[in-house]
């Protein structure tokens, strides 16, 4: 492995660049955009009363994230277009250029009494928490490709991870950011889960986590005026409309989406946008969202994002090696589970917890960054051995998958 | 490493499904729960304000108005920190409100309601309005425009409220009472007629947002607004002023304590031409004290309950329609009232005959009259000039408790009189179950029972307009908003209490007591055959030296048609407390200004005629025995200054009216004018003013009580005694019966 590294330290131009294979896989590409589209005239549908009320604008949202979406997608053409090895290059740099991010918020007036953004004059604000997830995503991706055969030990199955996510864990707890610590621990679960992580490491991360968890709940639930406290009493009481933000926002979510039927008001004519349901341009759109289409219209969302993750997962399966596989998993999921989250949260069946939902909440940088992250999935799509995955099912080796390489461009990876 | 892909990729379809099924759950099988819900939040039932009746005098001049105003107030939650500073400057500008109270208010940032002013009027509001206009425009044009600031003027509201008008200010204002922040009616008509004059409410629902406002889209009106009824009033501007002013200025001359009251009543309707209750305060300002003295008093009590229930009574007090919600002992006034039942019931006629020797006992008790006097034997008309208490104990008993009473209720003086005004008292008094001799006995000369002022003048009426107990009123009809009369509201007279008759001997007495030597003659007017008799009573509950002086008024007595009442709580004043020397002035002035505006026309006696007045003609250039010959003829006087053969001039000058006999001085070539002094004609009988005023070159006007009574003497004189004026000037001499007691 020692070896590797050193190879790797020197990169040259021509690994810089994927542009072999045959081309992007385009059905995730047009679920990617219909999302994206989807998204967009939400938002408008969603924003534009609270555009007129706060800057006499109706088109203030959906101007900067058509924007942000343009970026975006300029940005995803790139990022398909680079290399596996790039990344992997990159890999402890991103993670460090993460936490210094981190560290950064912390220099910025609290809002809601946290810090979380990075405020930069004329673009908008920034979670540099967003960049931490895809982080943990690539280093995950890399030592478990990199350790793979030594996973049952700690020092190769457990202690690296430990390293890489305690400190982005720390900081977020400062900040405080707990449904950002929530998805990276889902992700870095289900990432050493399909990484192979020995069962017995593993179970043992998923005992700690349920354990601190549940203290943590336990403490909270004790600590009147909490962070923690509140998310969770509100959640417990949902049958009372107690009118302190977070349960007045569930109710006022349900209000919305119990008004929309199978087949909702119409586009566009959500009651509950009028200002009666806060954060509607964001964390609750999918509600203004069933309000307006229905039941009919929550299953075209939930199908996007369904589809999508298989999509994802499909390529996933297919990657020419290990890293790229848990590279697309990590991002596909983490995708996901904000969706899952999300609409988990609009519906009340999990605590409110501030989770942004992929495509359709309203922020730029957010965008921008998911829609490059996207863009990386194309890349690795772009080397996928799609017709491999249906005559050898139990291939579980990106490694070996290598070999089926068609493009020379790329394959300096393997020793 | 696939198998665990599709590990994960189940799990994750497993979470999709649970939350899909989630909103299934609400969207569609709960979906009329929380629809419902939903409206609850999002709509709001607004009420349209119908816009409150106005009210007009007889006349249909508007004396409340209700108009629209705007109320402005600012929204912290919606305003931009930036711009606090130019909404202070430019609100206090406009609305001149203290800038730095608008800032304070400004930062209560969590407040989405603070006003910065109530009612204002159309101007003020569009002033507001083409201020934020001109911001806009400003913030539109690239020139002006300024980035640090939004594009509009946030959280900056206006909204439609309305206010009542009172262009008369403080006129009748206890009658008409005033209306509070809400539009409601408070007191006075204005609460009487409360229902009518608000209108039916009409019902909107609207969708809102949170903050409540109108989303401007989908208003469903649910009922029309009905604006309230107009109300057509009785009263007539003009005699209301009137009289207000005659008590305001009875209660400066007199020195009244405790305030004054009175009424002006169409006899035969139960109209309320006027009606005035002092002191009064002003609409616009109901709340604050009209008496600094007592508002200071208040002021220095330390413990604040009782601090603030004292300034409520006062308060109270002040809005107080004493003709209405006061009770008080009419005295001698209500000596009207036994002699018409006695008259009607056949206890007494117009001949029978009552000796008084100065008192009367009655089982242990002894009454006299005033001063003790004796009138020794009188009828009933003379008993009624006396005021003679022994004459009327002896007729109340003729009656007999039973047929006293009988008459004391069918003129309504044991029930209310049913005007149309809130909180009317009902009267205290002895029944024919609890009354005793001794009560019977003072109840005919008026004390004992405690009745209202209206009541007062309701049985007056009734005992002068043939007999009919009529309801008073003050609403004559309902009018709809374009001022047509939806409803005559004039009531029907209640009964016939007394006989015709009986009746015009009322008349007859009430009139003779005014002209002859009554104790009513203050409120003589030539040619209108003024009625009246005075009270005067002891308040029980009072001090000892505490009267409450009465006068009612009758005219003209051959066909009554006005009916006036006034009452001065204890006048202190050097015309004494009686009724017939402090409130009768102000009846005869009342009658002299109120008949003539209502069209009466005066008719003279043959002595009246006598004193009227004749206009001078014009002698220059005459000879001066021309001139002699054609003034005399008219029936004047004349005296020459000079010896010269022409008339240069004359004085007084062509046109002027003067009495018959009066004297023009004519001046011949080279003279000057000739001045006299005024002499001193206090307390001096008119056959010496006559004489006095002849020799000295001057012409009389009369004024006051009839001059031909015996007592009657001068009381003033203008130009007062002592001043120059030129020969031949007419002085106003105002006469006085200074021996009306009762």
């Amino acid at each position: 492995m020692a070896n590797t590294k050193k190879k790797e330290k020197k990169i040259e131009l021509k690994d810089i660049f994927e542009l072999g294979g045959h081309g992007v896989d385009i059905p995730f590409l047009l679920i990617t955009l219909a999302l994206l589209v989807f998204g967009l005239i939400m938002l408008y549908s969603a924003g534009y009363v609270k555009g007129i009320y706060a800057f006499n604008d109706e088109y203030h949202y959906i101007k900067k994230q058509c924007i942000s979406a343009a970026l975006g997608l300029l940005l995803m053409a790139v990022a398909s277009t680079i290399s596996r090895k790039f990344i992997k290059h990159f890999s402890i740099g991103i993670w460090l250029a993460s936490l210094a991010l981190l560290c950064l918020v912390f220099l910025y007036d609290p809002y809601n009494s946290c810090q979380r953004w990075i405020t930069i004059k004329g673009l908008g604000t920034f979670q540099p928490s967003e960049i931490a997830k895809l982080a943990i995503i690539v280093n995950f991706a890399d030592v478990l490709e990199k350790n793979t055969g030594k996973l049952d030990k700690i020092k190769y199955g457990l202690l690296p991870f430990a390293i890489f996510l305690r400190p982005v864990v720390l900081l977020l707890i400062l900040e405080p950011h707990l449904s950002c610590i929530v998805i990276i621990f889902c992700i870095s679960a289900i990432m050493m889960f399909v990484g192979e992580v020995d069962w017995k490491i593993f179970a043992l991360v998923i005992g700690t986590i349920t354990l601190t968890v549940g203290v943590v709940i336990v403490i909270s639930m004790n600590v009147e005026g909490s962070y923690f406290y509140s998310r969770i009493h509100n959640f417990i009481n949902k049958d009372t409309v107690d009118l302190t933000v977070e349960g007045y926002q569930s109710y006022m979510s349900l209000l919305a989406i119990g008004s929309g039927g199978w087949t909702g008001l119409g586009f566009g004519n959500s009651r509950q946008k009028h200002l009666h349901l806060p954060e509607r341009w964001n964390d609750f759109i999918y509600s203004i969202a069933v309000e307006e289409l229905g039941f009919i219209g929550s299953l075209i969302i939930v199908g996007l994002f369904v589809a999508f993750f298989f999509r994802g997962m499909y390529i996933a399966r297919h990657a020419a090696d290990k890293f790229g596989s848990l590279l697309v998993v990590g991002i596909v999921c983490q995708v996901a589970i904000q969706a899952g989250l999300n609409i988990g949260v609009a519906t009340n069946t999990i605590p409110n917890t501030g989770i942004s939902l992929p495509f359709f909440s309203e922020g730029g940088t957010a965008l921008i960054l998911l829609l490059a992250e996207v863009g990386v999935v194309l890349s690795i799509s772009r080397t996928c051995n799609f017709n491999e995955g249906k005559s050898d099912e139990s291939n579980n080796s990106g490694r070996r998958d290598s070999r089926t390489y068609k493009s020379g461009a790329g394959n300096s990876t393997e020793n | 490493m696939k198998r665990n892909i599709v590990i994960i990729s189940v799990f994750m379809l497993l979470g999709f499904c649970l939350v899909s099924f989630r909103t299934f759950w609400i969207s569609v099988v709960n979906y009329e729960k929380y629809r419902a819900r939903a409206v609850d939040v999002q709509t709001t039932e607004t009420e349209i304000t119908p816009k409150r009746g106005t009210i007009y005098d007889s006349n249909m001049k508007v004396l409340r108005q209700s108009a629209t105003v705007w109320t402005i107030f600012v929204s912290p939650k919606e305003s931009d920190p930036s711009q606090a500073n130019i909404v202070a400057e430019n609100l206090g500008r406009i609305l001149d409100v203290e800038p730095s109270s608008i800032l304070e208010k400004l930062s209560k940032s969590e407040s989405y309601y603070q006003v910065i002013r109530k009612k204002v009027d159309k101007p003020l509001a569009d002033e507001v309005n083409a201020w934020m206009d001109e911001y806009k425009r400003q913030q539109a044009n690239s020139e002006t425009y300024n980035p640090d600031m939004p594009k509009t003027i946030k959280g900056v509201n206006i909204i439609e409220d309305t206010k009542r008008y009172y262009p008369y200010g403080t006129l009748a204002s206890t009658v008409l009472g005033f209306c509070g922040n809400d539009n409601q009616g408070l007191s006075g008509l204005e609460s009487y007629y409360d229902e009518e004059l608000t209108g039916t409410k009409g019902r909107m629902i609207s969708h809102v947002n949170a903050w409540g406002y109108d989303m401007g889209t989908e208003n469903e009106v649910l009922n029309e607004a009905v604006d309230g009824y107009g109300l057509k009033l009785t009263i007539d501007e003009t005699i209301q002023y009137y009289l207000e002013d005659a008590l305001e200025k009875a209660i400066e001359t007199n020195k009244v304590v405790n305030g004054a009251c009175g009424i002006i009543m169409d006899v035969n309707t139960g109209a309320i031409y006027g009606m005035a209750s002092m002191p009064d305060y002003d609409p616009n300002d109901p709340y604050t004290l009209v008496d600094t003295a007592l508002y200071n008093s208040i002021l220095n009590i330390a413990h604040e309950e009782e601090q603030n229930k004292a300034l409520s009574d006062a308060r109270q007090a002040q809005w107080r329609n004493k003709a209405v919600n006061d009770l008080y002992e009419p005295g001698s006034v209500f000596k009207t009232i036994t002699a018409a039942s006695a008259l009607d019931s056949g206890a007494a006629s117009l001949s029978s005959g009552y000796r008084c020797g100065g008192s009367i006992a009655v089982e242990d008790r002894s009454f006299s009259c005033a001063h003790g006097a004796a009138h020794g034997t009188q009828n009933i008309t003379q008993a009624l000039i006396n005021s003679c208490n022994v004459a009327f104990i002896q007729i109340g008993q003729a009656m007999g408790a039973e047929t006293f009473y009988d008459y004391f209720y069918s003129f309504g003086l044991a029930e209310k009189t049913g005007i149309d005004l809130p909180g009317e008292s009902r009267s205290l008094y002895y029944t024919d179950e609890t009354h005793t001799p001794v009560t019977l006995a003072s109840s005919s000369f008026g004390q004992s029972n405690k009745i209202t002022p209206i009541q007062m003048i309701t049985a007056i009426t009734t005992a002068v307009n043939g007999g009919n107990l009529v309801k008073p009123h003050i609403v004559s009809d309902l009018l709809n908003p374009d001022g047509s009369v939806a409803e005559n509201l004039t009531p029907q007279p209640k009964r016939q209490v007394i006989s015709e008759t009986a009746s015009k001997a009322v008349c007859r007495a009430l009139q003779e007591n005014c002209s002859s030597s009554g104790n009513a003659m203050n409120a003589y007017v030539a040619g209108y055959r003024v009625g009246g008799k005075s009270g005067t009573s002891q308040k029980l509950d009072g001090a000892d030296d505490e009267y409450v002086a009465s006068f009612v008024g009758v005219a003209p007595c051959d066909d009554p048609q006005v009916a006036i009442i006034i009452i001065l709580d204890t006048p202190t004043g050097e015309n004494g407390y009686y009724g017939g020397q402090t409130a009768g002035p102000v009846v005869g002035e009342l009658m002299g200004k109120v008949l003539p505006y209502l069209g009466v026309e005066r008719v003279y006696t043959r002595t009246e005629k006598v004193t009227q007045n004749l206009t001078v003609s014009s002698v220059k250039d005459y000879t001066v025995a021309d001139a002699t010959i054609k003034l005399q003829r008219q029936g004047l006087t004349v005296k020459t200054v000079g010896t010269g053969t022409k008339v240069k001039s004359q004085y007084p000058a062509y046109g002027t009216k003067i009495p018959v006999g009066g004297i023009v001085v004519l001046y011949t070539e080279g003279t000057e004018e000739t001045l006299v002094t005024v002499p001193d004609l206090k307390g001096k009988n008119a056959n010496y003013v006559n004489q006095t005023m002849l020799s000295a070159g001057l012409n009389i006007a009369e004024a006051g009580a009839y001059s031909g009574n015996k007592g009657v003497t001068v009381a003033s004189t203008s130009p007062r005694a002592g001043e120059k004026v030129p020969m031949g000037t007419v002085v106003t001499v105002t006469y006085m019966a200074s021996g009306a007691y009762e």
